[in-house]
């Protein structure tokens, strides 16, 4: 064997992107290596340690992961530094995957009630499928097979095959559930981009960044993908990448960016189209793009956009100078790159933004080239092609769920809409009016608290499953999951061997449809995966031998091929929409509320694992709590100091929560995290913070029907009460001395910063 | 075993330019050195353990506001205060650049805690408890201090060990920054951190990245430091400043 794992990497640093081919497929010498006992110090003793490579399900970027295994017992969890979206680097909240799996209120196996004022008790397995199939039985019998509903995160890989063959086989609906959707996102760069499936943003080759509202270091779309990228992006190359953050908000993003723009909510559509105005009217982009996005009539067509005019510096409050030096920077850079998000897209002219933000790169022509835009290919495997952008793959957006039909029997899993949906979503009247609810919660969420029957899942760590990376890294990949600890709850379930025993049991045609044979379930999907890779004979491994292939694939955590990019099709027209955007807002308080994702919890699917409650919110370093941001100068006015508990006001509800002082945010926002304030979720979640959601107003992206959750006013008040906020900061006295600045500052390198274009 | 002993100087570079301030590393190490959970409680008393946390400091106000994000871990001090003051030598200095905590020798005096300059010590003010299905995860290499013991970041000295057995012992080669990567030996807050703002390696290698990094930075117009470099403390640790594209027109006196 002459290929060890370090000259891949080696080699993938010298490759475009990361090309390598292990030719006959054994395994690298030193993967085979296990400490030895014997060559113990006698004074040490150590258990013998494996490494399995698997996928991270703890958020839907889905990193390759490699697991420390001593005894049958998952210990650490580490990046695959062989996975094209990570390369080796992994997040927090992968990190914590451990406690997923190990954590004291984990549901051991399926519970039951007779009715919903009852407790739950401990039932079989075999009872818990006679309850779903009578269930689905009754529907069938009557006709009323479109009342059953099930409801996931969005899926990918096998089991999105499995869950729509599944619901459209027996006639149901399947709706994918995302708190704080992002539709509007999907929608706008099939758009602009005509695109099916979300594109690789080039973060690392790019020379210039600017991101509207998009917080990609913390937790927006890619987040490890977008770090690894940015480190390089800073010093990875001869000339350090200049980053801009448009955003309302100051961001883990914004605090990184070389330069932040605190833009007025909801403008950030104005903006961009402004720099669009400026880059067309001087000339600097690409002719037939400028032709192809105002319909031939160039900058004229944008005049209201223009970045002297008053509507604009009003409505942004960014001057006009400030504008054009960053569109000219901007098209004047190497490889300039626009990406948008966040709060951008959910203002209730979100999709405008989206829209104008995105036609930034149509107008520097930088799809598909380094350091810009990079489309992505289907998948190799077409039952595994579900993509999210225009089609199966599709999040349902608050509308969705707001005109939902009431459903007889409701299946969920993976997904927690009751805390994850403002209650204007009347999410909650639905599940009680339902017949039977079926959850297959790991724990006893507030979603899984509305149950009559729970069949809890297995955790990812122990078993199996695969993904089509989204977005994917330009190229082909497939992930496979596979268990690395055998279960530690006996009771618990695959979900996708459930459906498929369902299915077969109500005669769908399941398995005909994925080719199962009798007997055979989700791991033999799986492995039938496998089997149509190594049939392929391209790509990062290959074998004539079966056996070695499947090897090589388990041991590298999947298949990729590099040299599968997509092929930029003709765009399309993109006629940018020139007329003025309607931003409005909903309630008539003084500030505007810009909730945000929490770089640990995510949307809350996290709050149970008490790493991840103690990872210190990274400017803030506030921990286990919600808190309100508030200007410091502001909150000197209303003699507000840190922890006094603040009411916030908003047409859907009220909170309270303590003020942290914050020097950073701008005097006319409020801003919270999202993720706290689980009534339901294990001991370490419940009762922590305050669930920010509830203070969401029903209103949409007009162009989507996504939540606007950027577009509420709320007002605050003190309540006179006060506490110590937890938080990181203080923990350790500060060692700074005037004499000696911890942090020290140089100025960029110097070369050459004329650029050509 | 006989094997001839190599001698090492274990270091790291903290690129600050590249951090982001995500706590990936700070987490990391909590999930490989069985660190206590630092539940809310202990935030309150300031008494939270953190082995590397991640500094964040405001500079300005709105709308001219920076944070800039330092990563803070042990120094491993050539000339580490921490050291003379412990009257049980439960604090040392090994041959290979580290500071190190015997913990059956710490008697909790604290005095260590009291002279690092640097506030990386941390004490065990009750005993760590887990619930019981949580104690699956523990480190089985690492060692579960009990109440009254200072602790602090040890380099993941039981990777190191672990390398040493398998790369020289074993194989008889020598510890390299690329065969500590291949084999995870690194420590769990390098292997995490995604920028790669934490480079680990061996200062008497020359040929390691951090040698290298060090000779390029070390110069005029470098953005190589120490941190309160002026105390005599020779940290093992070397940081590399922020790069502010208007730091020409702040001129930092010290820089």
């Amino acid at each position: 064997m002459g290929i060890t794992r370090r000259q891949f990497l080696k080699w993938s640093g010298v490759s475009a992107m990361g090309a390598v081919v292990f030719n006959g497929c054994t395994t690298p010498e030193q993967e085979l290596q296990v400490e030895s006992p014997v060559n113990m110090p006698e004074d040490l003793v150590n258990g013998i340690d494996n490494w399995y490579a698997t996928i991270c399900r703890q958020e839907p970027e889905a990193c390759g992961i490699i697991v420390r295994v001593v005894e049958g017992r998952a210990k650490k969890i580490e990046g695959n530094p062989d996975y094209p979206i990570n390369r080796g680097k992994h997040s927090v909240r992968s990190e914590a995957g451990v406690q997923a799996l190990y954590h004291p209120d984990r549901l051991s196996g399926p519970i039951y009630r007779d009715s919903r004022n009852d407790e739950f008790r401990e039932i079989s397995l075999e009872e818990a499928h006679n309850l779903v199939l009578n269930k689905l039985n009754v529907l069938n019998s009557e006709g009323q097979n479109d009342r059953a509903l099930l409801i996931t995160q969005p899926l990918r890989g096998h089991l999105a095959a499995i869950a729509s063959e599944f619901s459209s086989g027996f006639g149901g609906r399947h709706m994918a559930f995302e708190a704080l959707d992002k539709v509007a996102l999907r929608k706008s760069l099939g758009r602009v981009f005509g695109q099916s499936r979300l594109p690789k943003f080039d973060i690392e080759h790019s020379t210039y960044l600017i991101s509207f509202g998009a917080d990609f270091l913390s937790s927006w779309v890619s987040p490890t993908n977008h770090s690894r990228a940015y480190g390089e992006f800073r010093q990875g190359h001869a000339q350090r990448g200049v980053h801009v953050q448009v955003d309302p908000r100051f961001s883990m993003s914004a605090a990184n960016a070389d330069e932040w723009l605190p833009v007025k909510p909801g403008s950030e559509g104005i903006l961009a189209m402004s720099m669009i105005y400026v880059i067309i009217k001087d000339g600097l982009g690409d002719v037939a793009a400028a032709d192809n996005l105002t319909g031939g009539q160039g900058h004229q067509a944008l005049e209201i956009f223009s970045n002297n005019s008053a509507g604009v510096i009003e409505a942004t409050g960014i001057d006009g100078a400030r504008i054009e030096k960053i569109a000219h920077d901007f098209a004047n850079s190497h490889h300039p790159l626009a990406i948008g998000g966040g709060s951008a897209g959910a203002s209730a002219n979100g999709s405008f933004n989206l829209d104008a933000i995105y036609s930034l790169n149509v107008l520097v022509n930088n799809l598909n080239k380094e350091g810009g835009v990079i489309f992505n290919p289907s998948p190799p495997i077409s039952v595994l092609d579900n993509d999210s952008v225009s089609g199966a793959g599709m999040p349902s957006s608050y509308q969705d769920w707001k005109n939902i039909s009431q459903p007889r029997v409701v299946m969920i899993r993976g997904a927690n809409p009751i805390h994850g949906l403002p209650s204007s979503a009347g999410f909650s009247n639905i599940l009680d009016n339902s017949e039977f609810i079926i959850s297959y919660s790991s724990f006893m969420d507030e979603t899984a608290e509305k149950a009559d029957l729970i069949i809890p899942e297995s955790n990812y760590l122990e078993d199996w499953g695969d993904d089509v990376p989204e977005p994917g890294p330009g190229y082909q990949v497939i992930g496979i999951q596979q268990p690395v600890v055998g279960r530690f709850h006996q009771g618990t379930v695959n979900f996708g061997d459930e459906l498929i025993y369902y299915s077969r049991f109500l005669g769908l045609a399941l398995d005909a449809n994925l080719g199962l044979t009798e007997g055979s379930g989700f791991k033999e999907l799986v492995e039938g995966s496998i089997r149509e890779l190594w049939s392929k004979n391209s790509g990062s491994v290959r074998s004539s031998d079966f056996d070695a292939f499947r090897q090589g694939v388990l041991q590298r955590g999947g298949w990729w091929d590099v040299e599968s990019g997509a092929k930029i099709e003709e765009m399309s027209s993109n006629l940018l929409d020139t007329s003025w955007p309607d931003v409005s807002f909903v309630g008539t308080g003084e500030y505007n509320l810009i909730p945000f994702l929490s770089n640990s919890l995510g949307d809350g699917n996290l709050a149970h694992l008490p790493w991840l409650q103690a990872a210190p919110d990274p400017l803030t370093s506030v921990v286990w709590n919600t808190w309100v941001e508030i200007n410091s100068k502001k909150a000197e006015e209303l003699d507000i100091i840190q922890g006094d508990i603040l009411t916030v006001e908003s047409p859907a509800g009220s909170l309270e929560a303590p003020a942290y002082i914050h020097p950073g945010v701008p005097p006319w926002v409020i801003s919270m995290p999202i993720g706290q304030g689980h009534v339901s979720f294990g001991r370490y979640a419940e009762n922590v913070g305050v669930n920010t959601i509830s203070l969401l107003s029903e209103v949409e992206d007009k162009g989507s029907g996504s939540l606007a959750w950027a577009a509420n006013k709320v007002s605050i008040s003190k309540t006179g009460r006060h506490i110590d906020i937890s938080k990181f900061e203080g923990n350790v006295p500060a060692f700074e001395v005037d004499e000696q600045r911890i942090i020290k500052i140089a100025p960029p390198e110097s070369h050459d910063h004329k650029e050509h274009h | 075993m006989a094997t001839e002993t190599i001698n090492h100087k274990w270091g790291m570079v903290i690129d600050i330019d590249r951090c982001t301030g995500c706590q990936a590393c700070v987490v990391a190490c909590q999930a490989e050195n069985n660190i206590p959970l630092n539940t809310e409680d202990r935030f309150r008393q300031r008494r939270a353990i953190e082995w590397i946390r991640v500094e964040r400091y405001w500079e300005g106000e709105f709308p001219n506001i920076k944070a800039r994000f330092i990563p803070i871990l042990c120094q491993h001090c050539e000339n580490a205060p921490c050291e003379p003051v412990c009257p049980v030598y439960a604090t040392y200095h090994n041959n290979q650049g580290m500071n190190v905590q015997v913990y059956n020798r710490c008697v909790g005096t604290r005095y260590c805690a009291n002279n690092c300059s640097y506030q990386v010590r941390f004490f065990n003010f009750w005993e760590p408890v887990w619930p019981e299905s949580l104690k699956n995860q523990l480190n089985p290499d690492v060692t579960v201090r009990s109440r009254g013991i200072m602790e602090k970041c040890t380099f993941n000295i039981q990777r190191l060990r672990k390398a040493e057995r398998v790369i020289e012992g074993q194989r008889g080669e020598r510890i390299t920054d690329e065969n500590l990567k291949e084999g995870n030996f690194l420590p769990a807050c390098v292997q995490a951190c995604p920028t790669d703002t934490l480079i680990f390696g061996d200062w008497n290698d020359p040929s390691s990245k951090i040698s290298n990094l060090k000779e390029k930075h070390f110069v005029d117009g470098g953005r190589g430091y120490k941190l309160l470099g002026d105390l005599g403390t020779q940290p093992n640790v070397i940081y590399l400043k922020k790069v502010d594209i208007n730091a020409e027109h702040k001129v930092d006196a010290h820089a």
